[in-house]
């Protein structure tokens, strides 16, 4: 379940243009959200609200044992007016998102005059910046998230943590992101052990800058040349897949050691007339880690992942595999449910376009739903499962964590989480 | 007194080992390991070596049967060896991150990704230098503390051993992890098994404070041993003072329940006792927190005469007393052949105790007897401790002169015969044998030797015993389980109800000395025989230690204070009646 905080982030960057799928970091987004979901503990409460176009806040209260919360508060300066917050309306994929992400048509960044807003002669235009914090009670933990839209390719982003019970009473990491559609870079420096780092991603395939050079990318103009591809435009065939790879480096100057890794992915665009599915290799040559991951979407409900890693040092291996299975309310019509997805599928030609399509088609597909399985296994026998669902106006997730080898207790965590946001 | 370490016997122990291996895991385990350890830590083996530590006894501070209290000081560089094995992290960004908040964090794809290695760490050529103190009690079990930080050294040999940084980080680390270890757990673990282990059967405690001992090494000094070896004297004193200078130099105080020991009020209190015996002044100091033993007296000896006629004589209180070794159960025979076959002297000559003039009041003690429990007990080198008791004998004679002139003679070697027999092989009783043999044999043919004889074993149980032993009514229960208990209490009213009475017991030497030609001659030669010769050693002891304190107290002045307060507060239980 997404944090209610993070889902208008998320509208932020989408508001924004913000690619956030272009980025080193997330090339194994897909089968992280299906192999490494967190499964909640204890039980836990959200009330959330998006009082204002430009201000949400949000109030967590925990029970592990010990009673905890949180309060947040965020701040917008690019007003989030359509953005659906209510629990009672809002279809339940909103806030559980679907673990398979359909890597995207790459999106040209927006030519810099978009963004210039001229007044009597003179730019009164602002950037776009988002501030957020959070205070997590009894430990009086702090964090804090400031992110600015510096230019349509750049993101800077500083996050901030103040604790007592952190060295130096907290840290820092500012980030700092470029995208170009065809690669994308991110610096950052991390205040803790004074820690630099680099990760570039390249996306190998036609450059979208330039079949998209002085063209406004208009969504009526791309609907044109997705229906009549062989006019006007003269495009080539659109690319059914992607090949990207990415590098990361790290160093930290105070303690002096570091470290790298490397990755590629394949995944299938939407274009591909087979069942989606992304392939991604991380090799972190340092370390000698290897680690494949297959994701398929075998159909609208149901998603697999697997994963391997294997150490060439230390020949330790690792087999996770996981799976989603959406459940649709039953409905007196048989199968509707997979027609409408069916058909949304071959959705989301255009990237501008396919965020809002794919807020119709969990508009539309979303009020079939009735909830999302995951489960995971791993070759150690630890089983997580997770029911995401709804009751009534809330959105809830329970969930557990199991483990088969027969430890000192089978079921090693049990959770619920409880959303609700008006 | 002497304390018999048995190192190598660890060794023969299986089952030792792997219990101590899992205790050892088990402490490793329990605090929250710093994160580049990713496993359990295994302790996969473990030796102790055959060069067992040095140790030198400072101050033995409480000494009982059901209780002991000492300081020591432990020098250690053996051969002992411990292999551990787990499992780092090798990766410094994984662990690096995982001590981190996630928001902050730059969340790496890959690069945090774990290398995990096995480790496998020896431990070896460990140095440790302690001042330990020893505090054991039967209900509370045994407490250890280390005073300062025991490990001086050690040489930490790991998979990693060609990269220097590694080295010399998991030297680092495995030290400050060991102190920890050492100054926390040690006692801890300690104090458990020594909990968990007075349960079981006598026997088998001794069997498992041998593998306490070696689980600690440090511990070797069993409260138990001590009491093995069956003490010459009630009041072993030495002049250790410059140790306890140095103990003062650790600011003991803490850790002592009862500041019973070397109080040094009593000891100037002693050294006045003594002058006055050297003068035959009448003054005599009260002393609060002492008891001097007093002999059986007559109806006492009556007693004695009818308890050695039964199948269990007195003598089994003695090998009580000693807190139950096999060898005491040895001495304990060998004393009972003695008296037994002495028995017509002993009997003829009745009433030992006279000297002290408290035998009158025995009858009624058995009830309520108290018994004298702090002693305070220094212990210098052995062969000094002999020469002491030769010494005091020879004193102790000389001042009974007046009874006989005889017995000086005889009665001289024989306390030192024994004593060195009892303190170089404490379980053996072959030496003791063959001397109590004598001693009956002399008993026999020579009744005045006899005489002096007997009643110098007798005197020894009683003090022994009366030194360890609560009294019955205070703890009533407190052998339940060992089958000689009935035997020696009753053994123990009979003997011990004649040293009971506080008031006298100030009043003893004065009362002996004023006694000396109006008792029964044959009382006071027996008594005093004995009675002189452990008096005088204590009073000569005495007189050393109050001569020492005073030297020392200029010095020390602090530490005395301190211990002198914390007895008031804490008067010793035997003369809470």
């Amino acid at each position: 379940m997404l944090d209610f905080m993070d889902y208008v982030q998320h509208a932020f960057y989408e508001a924004s243009h913000w690619n956030r799928n272009n980025s080193y970091g997330t090339l194994t987004a897909t089968s992280q959200a299906l192999l490494d979901f967190p499964t909640p503990l204890g039980v836990r409460l959200h009330i959330s609200s998006l009082s204002t176009p430009h201000f949400a806040s949000s109030y967590t209260l925990a029970s592990t044992g010990l009673l905890s919360g949180s309060l947040s508060y965020l701040y917008t300066s690019l007003p989030l007016p359509s953005l659906p917050t209510a629990t009672r309306s809002l279809p339940l994929p909103a806030f559980t998102p679907t673990s398979y992400r359909q890597i995207q048509r790459l999106r040209p960044p927006d030519p810099a005059w978009w963004w210039e807003t001229w007044h009597a002669g003179r730019r009164i235009d602002t950037r776009d910046a988002l501030l957020y914090g959070r205070l997590y009670l009894p430990h009086s933990t702090l964090e804090a998230l400031y992110l600015r839209r510096l230019t349509p390719t750049r993101q800077l982003k500083i996050s901030a943590v103040s604790d007592a019970r952190l060295p130096n009473g907290g840290s820092v990491l500012a980030l700092l992101a470029q995208d170009h559609g065809k690669w994308s870079a991110e610096y950052m420096y991390s205040t803790d052990s004074a820690l630099l780092g680099v990760r570039g991603l390249y996306n190998f395939g036609p450059d979208p800058r330039d079949r998209d050079a002085g063209i406004i990318p208009s969504p009526v103009m791309h609907e044109l040349a997705g229906d009549e591809k062989t006019t006007v435009l003269a495009e080539p065939a659109e690319p059914v897949s992607r090949f990207s790879a990415g590098a990361e480096v790290y160093y930290g100057l105070l303690n002096k050691s570091g470290g790298m890794s490397t990755g590629i992915r394949f995944a299938t665009l939407a274009a591909h007339t087979g069942f989606p599915y992304t392939m991604t290799v991380t090799l972190n040559p340092l370390m000698g880690n290897l680690s494949s991951s297959y994701s398929v979407r075998a159909g609208e409900l149901l998603s697999l992942s697997s994963r391997f890693d294997f150490n060439v040092y230390s020949y330790e291996s690792d087999v996770v595999m996981g799976m989603e299975l959406w459940k649709l309310k039953d409905r007196d019509g048989s199968g509707g449910g997979g027609v409408v997805v069916e058909g949304e599928g071959k959705e989301g030609e255009d990237s501008k376009m396919s965020g809002r399509k794919e807020g119709e088609r969990e508009e539309s597909a979303g009020g079939d739903v009735a909830g999302c399985l995951k489960a995971r296994i791993d070759q150690r026998g630890s089983v997580g499962l997770l029911w995401e669902g709804r009751i009534k106006e809330l959105v809830y997730s329970c969930g557990t964590s199991i483990d088969l080898r027969g430890g000192k207790d089978l079921i090693t965590g049990v959770g619920l989480e409880v959303q609700y946001s008006s | 007194m002497a304390f018999n370490f048995n190192w190598s016997p660890l060794t023969a122990d299986a089952s030792f080992y792997t219990r101590a291996q899992e205790l050892l895991t088990t402490a490793l385990n329990k605090y929250p390991k710093p994160p580049i350890i990713v496993d359990d830590i295994i302790v996969n083996e473990l030796n102790l070596g055959s060069v067992p530590p040095d140790l030198e006894i400072l101050e033995i501070g409480d000494l009982a049967e059901d209780r002991f209290r000492g300081i020591f000081k432990m020098c250690y560089t053996g051969d002992a060896y411990l292999t551990l094995k787990t499992r780092v992290q090798a990766n410094p960004l994984n662990t690096y991150l995982s001590t981190r908040p996630s928001f902050t964090s730059p969340q790496p794809l890959a690069a945090s990704s774990g290398l995990t290695i096995p480790l496998q760490i020896t431990l070896s050529e460990i140095k440790l230098s302690a001042f330990i103190i020893l505090v054991f009690s039967r209900q509370k079990g045994l407490t250890l503390v280390f005073r300062n930080d025991p490990l001086e050294s050690l040489k930490v040999s790991s998979t990693f051993d060609a990269i220097p940084f590694v080295r010399e980080y998991l030297q680092k680390e495995i030290e400050g992890q060991l102190r920890t270890l050492l100054m926390d757990e040690v006692p801890a673990i300690i104090h458990r098994l020594s909990l968990r282990l007075w349960v079981p059967e006598y026997r088998a405690k001794e069997d498992e404070e041998l593998a306490r001992r070696s689980r600690n090494p440090i511990s070797d000094e069993q409260p138990v041993d001590p009491l093995a070896s069956p003490p010459q004297d009630p009041i072993d004193v030495s002049g250790n003072f410059l140790d306890a200078s140095q103990i003062a130099s650790l600011s003991l105080d803490s850790n002592y329940e009862h500041h019973s020991l070397f109080s040094q009020k009593n000891l100037l209190r002693l050294a006045a006792l003594t002058d006055s015996h050297r003068t035959l002044s009448l003054f005599t100091p009260g002393i609060r927190d002492a008891v001097f033993r007093a002999w059986t007296g007559p109806s006492e000896k009556g007693e004695l005469h009818t308890s050695s006629a039964r199948p269990i004589p007195p003598g089994i209180s003695r090998a009580h007393s000693w807190s139950g070794t096999t060898s005491h159960t040895y001495t304990f025979s060998d004393n009972q052949e003695g008296p037994s076959s002495a028995k017509p002297t002993l009997s003829s000559f009745g009433s030992t105790a006279t000297g002290f003039g408290l035998g009158g009041n025995r009858s009624s003690k058995p009830s309520n007897g108290r018994r004298k429990k702090r002693r305070v007990v220094n212990l210098r080198k052995k062969a000094a401790g002999g020469e002491d008791g030769q010494s005091v004998t020879d004193e102790g004679s000389t001042i009974s002169g007046t009874t006989s002139s005889a017995q000086s003679e005889h009665g001289a070697p024989w306390p030192c015969q024994e004593r060195e027999g009892e303190m170089v092989t404490p379980p053996q009783s072959p030496p003791r044998k063959a001397a109590s043999r004598e001693q009956a044999l002399l008993d026999d043919n020579m009744p005045t030797l006899g005489r002096r004889v007997t009643p110098r074993n007798t005197i020894i149980e009683q003090s022994d015993e009366s030194t360890p032993k609560p009294p019955q009514d205070w703890i009533p229960n407190h052998h339940p389980s060992s089958p000689s208990t009935r035997p020696r209490l009753r053994t123990s009213h009979t003997y011990h109800s004649s040293t009971q009475q506080p008031e006298k017991a100030q009043a003893q030497t004065s009362v002996q000395a004023s006694q000396t030609s109006s008792i029964n001659p044959f009382q006071y030669l027996e008594s005093p025989t004995g009675g002189i010769l452990e008096q005088a050693w204590m009073m000569k002891m005495a007189g050393e230690i109050a001569r020492r304190v005073n030297e020392e107290k200029a010095a020390k002045h602090g530490f005395w204070d301190r211990t002198r307060d914390g007895m008031e507060e804490i008067p010793p239980p035997a003369y809470g009646s």
